[in-house]
Order: structure tokens, then sequence, then C-alpha cells
């Protein structure tokens, strides 16, 4: 869990940067957003899908093992 | 406040997205199936929907004149661009309907196939010239030293002015110069003709 609450963070942090480029369209905003913050929000996504699999996989294997 | 339909779009994505995530931070929740789809909104979907159209509303910023103005050494040339009393050739491209806002794009863009991408990342060099050479730079100095790089390309006029038109070959100083306009060893920009292009124009780096 605690992985998903430093993806669910990191995920805010891609997002502040996309919405400051958004409000404030000037070379440096839009620069890290368009670097910086996808990313963050790319490593926080993969983050969550590591964590996804990783407990269908649990689930997976319990299941499996009480047959 | 923001009133294009893909800012506003892009905006509320994120704000979506800001909500599910501080939902699951705050209550903190069990990892069930609920969750897990909640959270692919919040840290999946809405956020790639967010940066989808964000980038599409970034490189549309990257057009305007007042992105070009923001680094305070282009600010003389986009305030003469966009003086209404200017008779550069500059303002009056500034005030042409077709491309007015976004005249320093239209006029220093390549264009062809690849003509996007070159002028990205001609505007990452000058992002990067601009951070390690000229931020510090007074006004007064940038206006007597920064130069084009490279002569203007009457391709660029070309673009919109073919050439081809009656009317601009009615012009006799047009019908007299057009093979030397065509293949560039005549600057529609340079004095005489149209040209300068902005008040403080310079020669190109390198020229003669």
């Amino acid at each position: 869990m605690k992985l998903l609450y430093a993806s669910a963070v990191l995920t805010l942090i891609a997002l502040a940067l996309m919405v400051w480029s958004l409000l404030v369209p000037t070379p440096l905003p839009v620069m890290l957003a368009m670097t910086a913050g996808q990313a963050i929000g790319t490593c926080a996504f993969a983050a969550y899908g590591y964590v996804v699999v990783r407990d269908l996989l649990r689930v997976w294997r319990a299941k499996r093992d009480s047959r | 406040m923001p009133t294009d339909p893909l800012i506003v779009g892009s905006l509320c994505f994120a704000g979506a997205s800001a909500v599910l995530i501080l939902w699951f931070l705050i209550f903190r929740p069990q990892l069930t199936r609920a969750t897990k789809i909640v959270l692919l909104f919040g840290i999946g979907v809405l956020p790639i929907s967010t940066a989808t159209t964000g980038n599409y509303a970034g490189f549309e910023a990257t057009k305007a004149r007042r992105f070009c103005g923001s680094c305070h050494v282009m600010t003389p040339y986009a305030q003469d661009s966009g003086d209404p009393a200017s008779t550069t050739l500059a303002a009056r491209h500034g005030r042409n309907a077709m491309f007015g806002e976004e005249n320093c794009y239209a006029c220093h863009a390549d264009y062809g196939m690849f003509g996007t991408v070159k002028t990205k990342l001609g505007g990452l060099r000058h992002v990067y010239l601009y951070v390690t050479e000229y931020r510090n730079t007074p006004l007064a100095e940038a206006r007597e030293t920064i130069h084009i790089r490279t002569p203007f390309k009457n391709a660029t006029c070309m673009h919109c002015h073919s050439t081809q038109n009656p009317d601009w070959n009615a012009v006799k100083e047009h019908a007299s110069l057009v093979d030397r306009v065509r293949d560039g060893s005549v600057s529609c920009a340079s004095e005489g003709c149209h040209g300068p292009a902005h008040p403080f124009s310079k020669r190109p780096w390198g020229a003669p």
C-alpha cells in the first residue's frame, strides 16, 4: 500500500505541473509539464499497475493453493 | 480564467483526478476491486486525459505571441508586433486576422513535412540559450546583440504569398525580381523591399 500512496502523491505532483502549464503558458511551465510532469505521471501509473498486478497475482495464487 | 474548451476540459480532468486521489489519501480504503477501479481513473485514465489535452494546449500555447514575448529579450519584438500603430512588417502581419496573435510562429516556423518538429527543436535551442546565456542580459544590450540565427527564408513568405498571383506580379518590383525572390538571392524582408521586419532587426550571424 505504501507504493500506492506514493503513486497517488506522485500523480498529484504531475497534475500540479500540468495545471501550472495550462494556467501560465510560458516556456518554463510548459516544458516542465511536458517533461517532468509526464515522466512523474508515467512512473506513478507504472507503480499503480505494479501494485494492482501483484495484488491480482496474490489473489490468483491464494485461490489456486486453496483448491 | 481560461475559456478555451481544451484547457477547460484538461482542468476538469485534472480536478476530477485530484478529487479521487485525495479521497484515497484521506480515507485510506482497503484495496478492493472498487478501490482499484477508482484509482485506475484517478491515477490512470484522468491524468492521461489531462496530459493529452494539456499537451495539445501546450503546443498551441507555444504559437502565441505572448509565449514568445515571455522571455524578456523578446519583449520589444512582441510589443512592436502587437502595436496597432506600428508599420513594421511584423506588426502588419500581427494585424492579419488569419494568424494575428500567432504571427511570430507564422513567420518564424519551418514548413514542410518535418517543419513543426524542426520549429519545436529550434524553440528548445532558444530556451537553452536563454537560460545559459541571455537570462541576465540587460534589455538594451540584448536589443543590440541578438540576431536572427540564419537568414530569413523567402520560402516562409511564399508559404502565403506564392508569387503566382497576378496581383502580386502586377507590382513592377515583384515582376522584375521574381526569379531572385524565388531562389532567395533577394530577401523579401530586406531594407528597401518589405523590411526590416522589426525595428531592431539586424543582419543574421555571419552574414556579410
